[in-house]
Parts: structure tokens; sequence; C-alpha cells
């Protein structure tokens, strides 16, 4: 009797853990933002203010004195964006370049109010060991590194040859400043670029274009 | 509610007929495509940076970017999607259990090879369709029409292979190596009504660019004929023939030379190779677009 009554009690608790199992939602680390941008009236991921992308393109350097050989490729443009990719001599992808408006990211522009650097003026930071970015106005500028032959020192030269001047004078995004506090979406990590650049660079502040 | 971006790149197969049918076609592009899949994977390899924090960051600016129905990404998967399950009648792991069996042959005769005519339009309309998805993932990128060029003409990596694969198995297998005059010339007498009547037409022509079928088919002509040279040097530079294509696939899909004429058939309806590497595609841009952005 016992055993009988051990057996069924055991095929139900069989049975149960694998309904459980079955139903259990498989979790993400992206679940929460996913649920955040998906729920009606959720804030748009560009928003409507941002400048067009296309007002960008005449800000990016077509070529850079030194890097002879070198091609720059148009890769995107979409709305408050826009990407170029730098082709090293050999036609591998060496880096891009992009230009973004801070207005849809705000964290994107907040990070800058802890630079402790500069380049050509502009407060600058690193991002992770394969960016530098600088903010202009509310325009995030930055250069990415896609190769190992591309280092820091290849990122700020290129990004002295943006038309930084002319950035600035465009209509200012919609940034935060160091007063204002930008509503930053929870799921931003907001914490300084856990990675600074371990030595201080010498840059001489070298006037765009 | 469509599926999460991320699940979408983490579900992307690492075997199977589809890749297994790509990777036999990396002598064409040699070490151009690897399989890569895992939405965590994409941003490593796209970004090279390591940091769990710095990539839950980029993963999460992406995963906004894809859910923003305004920024075409999606559209961009639909088209990819649809363009390709207008011809998919039997499921491939209904296929996947046959092959290597005796029964495969049987099967084989169920199967009837696509009329040259329906081959052209598919051929035609994937074609248009890959050019529609570029501009909703990437925009018109540059300032003038020689700008767009390079942008479209700067294909690598699972854009080259879709490409490669397009050239392949669409157009030298079903049509043979002169596919692309043939193909084009078969849809320029093809009536706005018969198109009309095209499944894989039907699926995407929404989003083609014209009025009505009449200036759709015009639009997707002049696509075809301007991307006509790049193709064909493609196929003369790499030498690839039909019989080439065969023997490499003979290594995995079991056939005797005189049912060839099914195998184009028999991939149309179970490699979904547009689908799996515009996919690809479309996470690297969103990779690309993410990091530079946060």
């Amino acid at each position: 009797m016992t055993t009988r009554w051990h057996r069924i009690f055991t095929s139900l608790l069989l049975s149960l853990l694998l309904f459980v199992t079955a139903c259990a939602p498989q979790t993400s680390r992206y679940d929460q933002v996913q649920k955040e941008t998906t729920q009606r009236g959720a804030a748009p991921a560009v928003a409507k203010q941002a400048e067009q992308g296309a007002t960008f393109n005449k800000i990016f350097p077509k070529s850079v004195k030194g890097y002879k050989g070198y091609e720059v490729v148009p890769t995107q443009e979409k709305k408050g964006f826009a990407e170029y990719k730098v082709k090293g001599k050999d036609g591998k992808t060496v880096a891009m370049l992009s230009i973004s408006d801070t207005t849809s990211v705000p964290a994107a522009a907040a990070k800058y109010q802890n630079a402790t650097e500069t380049i050509a003026g502009y407060p600058t930071v690193e991002q992770g060991t394969t960016t530098t970015g600088l903010l202009v106005n509310g325009y995030q500028v930055k250069v990415l590194s896609r190769d190992a032959s591309f280092t820091r020192a290849d990122r700020v030269a290129w990004l002295q040859k943006f038309d930084l001047r002319e950035l600035a004078q465009l209509k200012p995004a919609i940034a935060p400043t160091a007063t204002a506090k930008p509503a930053i979406p929870s799921y931003y990590n907001t914490k300084t670029p856990s990675q600074q650049p371990q030595k201080t660079p010498v840059l001489t502040p070298q006037p765009a274009g | 509610m469509s599926k999460p971006i991320f699940k979408e790149v983490d579900d992307l197969p690492t075997g199977g007929l589809t890749v297994t049918a790509l990777k036999s076609l990396d002598f064409l592009i040699p070490g151009q495509w690897q399989n890569l899949t895992g939405f965590d994977n994409t941003i490593r390899a796209v970004t090279g940076e390591t940091d769990e924090a710095l990539i839950q960051q980029i993963g999460e600016r992406a995963v906004a970017l894809y859910n923003d129905k305004s920024q075409g990404y999606q559209r961009a998967l639909w088209l990819y999607e649809t363009v390709e399950s207008g011809s998919g009648l039997l499921g491939a792991a209904a296929l996947a259990n046959r092959i290597g069996q005796d029964s495969f042959l049987g099967f084989l005769k169920n199967i009837t090879p696509k009329p040259e005519k329906a081959q052209s339009i598919d051929l035609c309309v994937k074609l248009v369709t890959e050019l529609v998805a570029f501009c909703q993932i990437n925009g018109i990128p540059g300032d003038s029409i020689g700008d767009f060029l390079a942008a479209l003409g700067d294909y690598s990596g699972e854009s080259l292979m879709r490409m490669a694969a397009l050239v392949s198995f669409d157009g030298v297998i079903p049509l043979g190596p002169e596919f692309a005059n043939k193909a084009l010339s078969i849809f320029d007498s093809t009536s706005p009504q018969e198109l009309e009547g095209n499944q894989t037409y039907k699926s995407v022509q929404e989003l083609i660019p014209g009025g009505g079928s009449s200036e759709k088919k015009g639009f997707i002509t002049k696509s075809f004929d301007s991307t006509k040279n790049w193709m064909q040097s493609f196929v003369s530079a790499k030498n690839v023939t039909r019989e080439g294509l065969l023997s490499r696939l003979k290594g995995f899909i079991d056939f005797t030379d005189d049912k060839a004429d099914y195998v184009g058939a028999l991939l149309d309806m179970n490699v979904k190779y547009y689908r799996h590497t515009g996919l690809q595609t479309l996470a690297r841009r969103l990779v690309e677009r993410a990091v530079a952005e946060i």
C-alpha cells in the first residue's frame, strides 16, 4: 500500500516539476528594457526633436593627413545619427566615426560632466577600450577602433579632424547641462566609465578643420 | 507583441540546412562569413569590448532602437522573413528527417521545379527587397548618389554572403550562369497582372517604391539592371558554375545528377538564408549604432 502511494506521489511530483519548469519564463538581462520600451506610451528611442542625420555629413573628415590610402565610406544615416567607416590601406575596416544627437539619450551627454580632459577644447571620455568620444553643443562625436592597429592616439587624431566648429554652430541639441538634471531612464548605467585612460596624454587643443 | 530582438539573435541556428548550405559557399568569399549567433556574442564581436556593464549598456540601447518602430529595423526583419516565406511549403524538420534515407528520392517526386518565369520574378523581387531593407536599416547614407552607391557597394560579411547565396541558389542553380540577363528579360516581359499573381511579389509589394504594380515593376527592373553587372562579374570572377555549386551541395544533400533540377526547389523551400543573414546584418548595424549613441 505504502509503495503504491509512494509511486503515485512520486509521479505527481514529477509531473508538477515538469509543468513548473516548462512554464517558467526564461529570463534575460534585457527583459527590463524590453518591457520598458514596448509598453503602452513608451518613449521612442529617437526623440522627435533630434537633428536629421543628413545635417552631420558635412562635419565628418573625408581624409586625415598622415593616413594616406585610408578610405572614408558612409554607412548609416538615421534621425539623430550618422556613421562613417574608415578602411585601411588593405581595405580592412579599422575604425568607425559617428555623430549622434544626445537629445534621445540624455545619459550619453551626462557622462561628459565628469570628464577630466578635453580634446580641441571639448570634454572627452573613454568608453571601454575601443572608444573615444567628445561632446560639442549636445552632439556626441565618437571614434571607435575596429582593429588593434588603430590606437587611442589615432582616435584622438581623427576626432580633431571633424569640423567641430561647424558642429558647435548648429542649433544646439537639447542636452542636459551641469545644473539641469536629465531624466535618465532607469536602465541606463550612469556610472562614470570604469576604464579611464591610464596615463594622461598631452593634448594640445587645436582648432578643428 | 513581436519577439524581442535579443531572443531572435540568440535563437539563430548554429547548424541545420540553412547554415550548412551557406557554409558550402565559403569558397566564393573565403573567410568572409562566420555564423555569428547570440546577442551578447554579436556585441562582443562587433565592438571588441568585454566589460559586462558596457555590453549591457550597448545591448539595452540596441533593444530600445529596435523596439522604436519608426526606426525601420522591425520592417527590415519583416522583409527578410516575408520574401522567403512565399515558397516554403514544407517544414525543414520534415525534410531533415528524409535526408539520407531511401525515401528521400521518393519525396523529391512530390516537388516540382519552379518554372523559369516564377524563378526570375523571385530573383528580381528578392534583390529589390535587399535594397529596400538596406534603406530601412541604414537610411540613405551620405550626401550624394555616389555616397549612397559607395555604401551599397561596401558589402562584406553576412551581407556579402547573402548576395553570394542569392546569385548561387536563386540565380545560377535554377537559371544557369547567364541567369542575370535571362531573369531580366523574362521579368521585363512579365505583365503587371502576372506580377500580382506571384506569391513572392505579393508578400512584399507594399514596401516596394511605386504607386501601382506597373510603377513597382519599373523600379524592380531598374534596380536589377543596375546591379546586373556586379552579379555577372561576381559569377565570372569566381568561376561560379551550376556543376561546381551542385558538387559542393552533394556533400550534405544526397541526390543523383538526374535529380539536380529539384535541388533549386529544395533549397528554395528549406534554406532560409535571407532571414538568417538578414538578421545577422540587422543585429550588427543595431550594435554599431547603439555603441556610438550611448
